[in-house]
């Protein structure tokens, strides 16, 4: 592996034997069974997986905003059991996730004011933030004002600005244009590096998910269960061009897609344990 | 220079067009009833002869101001009640359920039915005007804070709970949330405590703006009387304008938001 930050640090977030199933009166329905994941301190990891495949299930039960039928997640040691402090969110709805009526400024500060963060370190940490995301100028508009890329930044700022030691992002890029797309990839990359936060990062974009993170968890169809972990071991120093037109770029995607597409059949452990020997190796 | 001309044209024009019909009304009312021989319909001469006689003195005082109170206080407490309670019928499912069939009773019942209940209860005072008029004005804006609080976008309540914003912090960005549906309320309760504030004081009172038109038409002072409807239809436009303008203030970025749907779409 050569993308150093998360190498040898210290488990920050360990989900253990997760599982999530949804009782109604007509059916009872297990979307995830039995999820073991582990994240290091300062890690990108990407978890990828079909859609409806209980990916934003996962990411749920991580912020503590839905509680698990089994299993637990502990994050910096305490288990989870509301949402923790120090976790930044980001949503794929940044329409619906920023609150429309505050200014850019004013959602960007509302979780630092809620932790009771002092007025000139408050206004300081929004400042770089806004600056970080290439925002600064456009504090006193409304997110509506913006484009959605540049409403996605004001989410991003927002969980910038708190300084968490956990970011979760569920889909966040997916509503944008490729163009757009591509921009906030690359922000997203220099932020993880200079802030080196701990990035949780679900897709359903397996390019997406190589060309960002560290390490790939494939989960496999509903209930979901982690099919693979992939280490992706390209230069930290990635590049929309030349990262995604290298030959090992090329192989990697084709390995997380080939996990996303084997049939649940041949899915065993030893299959399974086969890949994770894999990734050791290379 | 031309951008403000014709920016001030524009303006001159929003007024003309706000006047116009009211003025040619007026007109019409003028012409056609001076002279009028029938005291019942008293020329508009005389009516306005009689509403500077009538209002621009002690009367004013005497009733205007305190039907202006018991509007005020009657419609405040409405709000704060309406919100209050909505507020909680539409957070929890469990507390919805309980009110439901209740409020569906209570909703329809007219507001003015409960003024004979009152005299025999509470007395003829200020307070049976005060109930009434709240009582009246609470529905409106409890049924649509319920449904703006109960509509919050789950988006936003999963993002403010995952940066902790409890207590009062999540009750404000709830209310916030569903301050459009709490406006729409709080304005047709508005027009509802006007009615109910004029019903109340024509049968159980000795001051303010409905006795006096009744005490008018009692004693047979026709344009007197008419100038007294003039004023309340002065009143109620001018309440509804102010509302307006607060609303415009508390809402102006979801005015801007739904403009921007609206176009994109």
């Amino acid at each position: 592996m050569t993308s150093g930050s998360g190498d040898g640090g210290s488990v920050l977030l360990r989900v253990d034997g997760v599982g999530k199933t949804y009782v109604s009166r007509e059916r009872t329905v297990q979307a995830l069974a039995g999820i073991d994941l582990a994240v290091r301190d300062g890690e990108f990891v990407s978890v990828v997986g079909p859609s409806g495949g209980g990916k934003t299930t996962l990411l749920k039960i991580v912020a503590g905003l839905l509680p698990a039928t089994a299993g637990e997640v502990v994050l910096g040691g305490r288990r989870v059991t509301e949402p923790p402090a120090e976790l930044g969110i980001v949503f794929q709805e940044y329409g619906r996730s920023l609150f429309a009526w505050k200014t850019v400024r004013e959602n960007v500060e509302l979780p630092l004011r809620q932790r009771r963060t002092p007025k000139a370190e408050r206004r300081a940490l929004v400042d770089e933030a806004l600056e970080a995301v290439g925002l600064d100028g456009v504090g006193t508009a409304y997110p509506w004002q913006l484009s959605g890329g540049m409403q996605q930044r004001v989410a991003i700022a927002r969980a910038i600005a708190y300084r968490p030691r956990l970011l979760l992002m569920d889909e966040p890029f997916s509503a944008v244009d490729a163009q757009t797309r591509g921009d906030l990839e690359d922000l997203l990359a220099r932020l993880w590096r200079r802030y080196a936060i701990t990035v949780l990062f679900i897709t359903h974009d397996i390019d997406e998910a190589v060309y960002l993170s560290e390490r790939v968890v494939v989960l496999g169809s509903a209930p979901a269960a982690v099919r693979a972990e992939i280490a992706v071991d390209l230069p930290a120093e990635r590049d929309q061009l030349s990262t995604r037109s290298d030959p090992r770029f090329a192989e990697l995607r084709a390995q997380v897609y080939a996990q996303i597409r084997r049939p649940p059949a041949d899915a065993g452990p030893v299959a399974s344990a086969s890949i994770r020997q894999e990734t050791v190796t290379t | 220079m031309t951008a403000r001309r014709s920016r001030a044209l524009a303006g001159a024009r929003g007024v003309g067009y706000a006047l116009g019909l009211p003025v040619v009304l007026l007109a019409l009312w003028w012409v056609a009833g001076d002279g009028s021989a029938n005291i019942f319909l008293p020329s508009l001469r005389e009516i306005l002869d009689a509403f500077g006689r009538v209002w621009f003195s002690d009367v004013f005082v005497h009733d205007v101001v305190p039907s202006l109170w018991r509007l005020a206080a009657g419609y405040g407490a409405a709000l704060l009640a309406g919100v209050a309670a909505g507020y909680v019928i539409g957070r929890w499912a469990v507390v919805r359920a309980l009110a439901s069939p209740a409020l569906a009773y209570f909703r329809v019942l007219p507001a003015p039915v409960i003024i004979p209940v009152l005299l025999v209860a509470v007395g003829i005072g200020d307070t049976t005007k005060l109930i009434v008029i709240a009582f009246g004005a609470l529905w409106p804006i409890l049924l649509n804070t319920a449904d703006g609080v109960r509509g919050v976008d789950e988006v936003t309540l999963e993002t403010a709970a995952a940066y902790r914003l409890t207590g009062w912090a999540r009750h404000r960005l709830v209310l916030r949330a569903a301050s459009p549906q709490i406006f729409a309320g709080a304005r047709q309760a508005l027009g509802v405590a006007i009615i109910l504030m004029v019903v109340s004081e024509m049968l159980m009172s000795t001051d303010g703006l409905g006795f006096t038109v009744i005490q008018f038409q009692r004693t047979f002072a026709f344009p007197e009387m008419w100038s007294g409807v003039l004023l309340l239809g002065v009143l109620g436009f001018v309440l509804a304008k102010l509302f307006e303008l607060v609303e415009r203030y508390a809402l102006r970025w979801h005015r801007g938001l739904t403009g921007r749907q609206e176009g994109s779409s």
